[in-house]
């Protein structure tokens, strides 16, 4: 048998287009397997000499799954610009940008869980490839794909009452939020009369993780064993206390083992990391340095955050929690696919956050924008809902931007993407007499798992059919299908 | 502007203005808003699940779209009949795909119609070409004078 390559473009079911190709020795036996992102990115380039306050409008046009994120990202770099801190933002103006974040990592793994992943595991990684998607969920699983239906309208909805629309609204001004929350607004959340209230969503959250933990019982074999590798875990945690911490924290990376690796204030990010680049990816590889590109990168994202905070503040989340970490005796986890688990956790700890903000009569208030003295640099970390995004901006004394610099999550979760391509494919592939396309999708699960953006990590418009190609070791093309 | 019975409505236009004719579904909400309609209307970038669940408040639903397909009068009217087929992504939902899942999903069975006005350009620039601005108008008066009569 001579070297072959296979290649599976675009991968399905993610956000955005990529591509895997897997190459095979003489014997069949899998030789390499990368994670190709193809589109391209201008952001960080064309963002230049725009004025700093356009920046939370601009960026969040890289993406139309997760707009919000780049938003509160960007917003809470500018702050900086007009000289206010996210401890020196009003309470009003925090609340009230918690609110939106809390909703669109609502309304995102929502999206994630229901639309994309849950084919694969109602189904099961064989079913056929007509079969895999959300229409055939909603044949078979009606009751399932309603409350997905509805969970992500929910966080939708909190997004659009707050920043004018569903994508690409704006809440984030500089220093501050334009709009305060409205008694009618709250009501609309609270009552049910309109869409099913939050009370409602934290019992769905609470029936969908026993729906995924049933699911796991089950199916522990491959779920535990399936793209399952050690790797560092990178996110924000609580300034005070370590909990999990999506809006701002000290950043925190810890081991396969556990031991603590960083532990740094956001703003000090810049000294700890570097990004690689390969020839075949637009997408770069993020490092800490201390640790050099072998050995440095980080997994982030629902699992990551799971294993480097020390608790979830609010009851519910932290008893799914408690249950998650008892799984591993309390050591990291590192199996891919208990990032779906993670996920509805993280899930139940925004709407249980959403509530009692909601509860909050402070969200009414005008307090809404503070300003202090003008600084020419911003750095902007959240935990958006794949992981931590970095946003950084400087400017000239016009207030113009010079510089950008933006990390996001599918870029740090690049070098775990590709350690779990080439696991899968020597796993699934490697020596088999005839590869199936069921056999395919098994890669795509292991990419699917991280939920990548990949038009956020670079940015792409076009349209891409599914075509896999498999060539010999000369290049010549032996077989292709499309779907 | 009335149309001839009470049944709420709601007209769906998809496109992205940034992409020339690509615009052609929004550019004509835009006319219906001028005209200050009694049904509701929705810009979208494009179909999404959710959506089934939005035509649970409405008995008819128009999605206009701009079309590659070629046509005698500029654009074609069809009724939109439920489909369970599906891309292999989350994106390009078609009308007929959100119809089914209304059906399936929420047992809501809207009378439902595809307006699709023919297009000619698509690259990164606001602005429709003049023939599609053509067919704009054609579309615009095939609605007043047919559609708001006869389908609504």
């Amino acid at each position: 048998m001579s070297k072959r390559k296979l290649i599976i473009e675009p991968v399905t079911r993610v956000e955005g287009h990529g591509k895997v190709t897997i190459h095979l020795d003489e014997n069949g036996k899998v030789d390499d397997a990368f994670l190709h992102i193809v589109e391209f990115r201008g952001f960080e380039k064309f963002i230049q000499g725009h004025p700093y306050w356009e920046a939370p409008v601009l960026v969040q046009r890289l993406c139309g799954i997760c707009p919000v994120s780049h938003h509160v990202a960007a917003a809470k770099a500018i702050d900086q610009l007009v000289g206010i801190d996210p401890d020196t933002l009003s309470p009003t103006a925090t609340k009230l940008r918690k609110m939106l974040h809390f909703g669109q990592v609502f309304q995102s793994h929502a999206l994630h869980f229901f639309y994309l992943a849950s084919p694969d595991l109602l189904f099961g990684l064989d079913a056929p490839a007509e079969k895999r998607n959300i229409v055939a969920v909603a044949t078979e699983n009606q009751d399932l794909a309603k409350k997905g239906i509805l969970m992500r309208k929910f966080g939708q909805e909190m997004i659009k009452a707050l920043a004018g629309k569903k994508i690409h609204g704006i809440l984030a001004v500089p220093g501050g939020v334009h709009k305060t929350f409205t008694p009618e607004e709250r009501e609309y959340f609270l009552d049910g009369k309109e869409i099913p209230n939050v009370d409602t969503m934290i019992q769905w959250c609470v029936e969908i993780i026993d729906f995924i933990k049933t699911y796991h019982t089950d199916n522990a074999n491959w779920i535990d064993s399936f793209a399952h590798y050690d790797s560092n875990h990178l996110s924000l945690v609580n300034k005070e206390n370590g909990a999990l911490e999506l809006y701002d924290g000290r950043l925190r990376s810890i081991d396969a083992q556990g031991n603590e690796l960083l532990n740094i204030a956001d703003n000090e990010y810049a000294y700890h990391f570097s990004e690689a680049v390969e020839p075949w990816s637009y997408l770069k590889f993020p490092y800490m340095k201390e640790y050099g590109r072998e050995k440095g990168w980080n997994r982030v994202g629902p699992l990551a955050r799971m294993n480097t905070c020390s608790h979830i503040t609010t009851p519910y989340a932290e008893a799914e929690r408690v249950i998650f970490k008892d799984y591993t005796n309390n050591k990291p986890n590192n199996m891919t696919m208990h990032t779906h688990w993670a996920r509805l956790i993280e899930m139940l700890h925004c709407a249980e956050l959403m509530r009692d903000l909601l509860l909050d009569d402070e969200i009414m208030s005008n307090d809404l924008v503070r300003k202090g003295v003008t600084r020419n640099k911003g750095i902007g970390i959240i935990e958006a809902p794949r992981g931590t995004l970095m946003h950084e901006y400087h400017t000239d004394d016009k207030g113009l931007i010079t510089k950008c610099n933006l990390i996001v999550s599918t870029t740090h979760n690049n070098e775990a993407m590709n350690r779990g391509v080439r696991d899968v494919a020597q796993k699934v592939l490697s020596e088999k007499p005839e590869i199936t396309e069921p056999m395919l999708n098994q890669v795509e699960v292991a990419i699917r798992a991280y939920d990548p953006c990949l038009s956020c990590a670079t940015h792409a418009l076009g349209q891409m059919p599914l075509h896999v190609e498999l060539k010999d070791h000369e290049g010549k093309l032996i077989d292709e299908k499309y779907r | 502007m009335k149309s001839t019975d009470k049944k709420k409505t709601i007209i769906v236009g998809i496109g992205n203005n940034g992409r020339q004719d690509d615009g052609l579904g929004w550019a004509f909400l835009d006319y219906l808003e001028t005209l200050e309609p009694d049904f509701d209307i929705e810009y979208r970038y494009q179909l999404q699940i959710e959506d089934a669940e939005m035509l649970l408040n409405y008995d008819h639903v128009i999605f206009v779209d701009a079309t590659k397909e070629k046509t005698v009068t500029g654009y074609s009217f069809n009724e939109c009949l439920a489909s369970e087929e599906y891309s292999f992504s989350t994106h390009a939902l078609q009308p007929e795909t959100i119809i089914y899942l209304s059906n399936s999903i929420f047992n809501h069975f809207p009378k439902a119609y595809v307006l699709g006005i023919e297009g000619y350009e698509w690259e990164l620039q606001i602005g429709l070409t003049e023939k599609a601005k053509g067919n704009l108008e054609n579309v615009n008066n095939f609605f007043s004078e047919t559609i708001i009569n006869n389908y609504l």
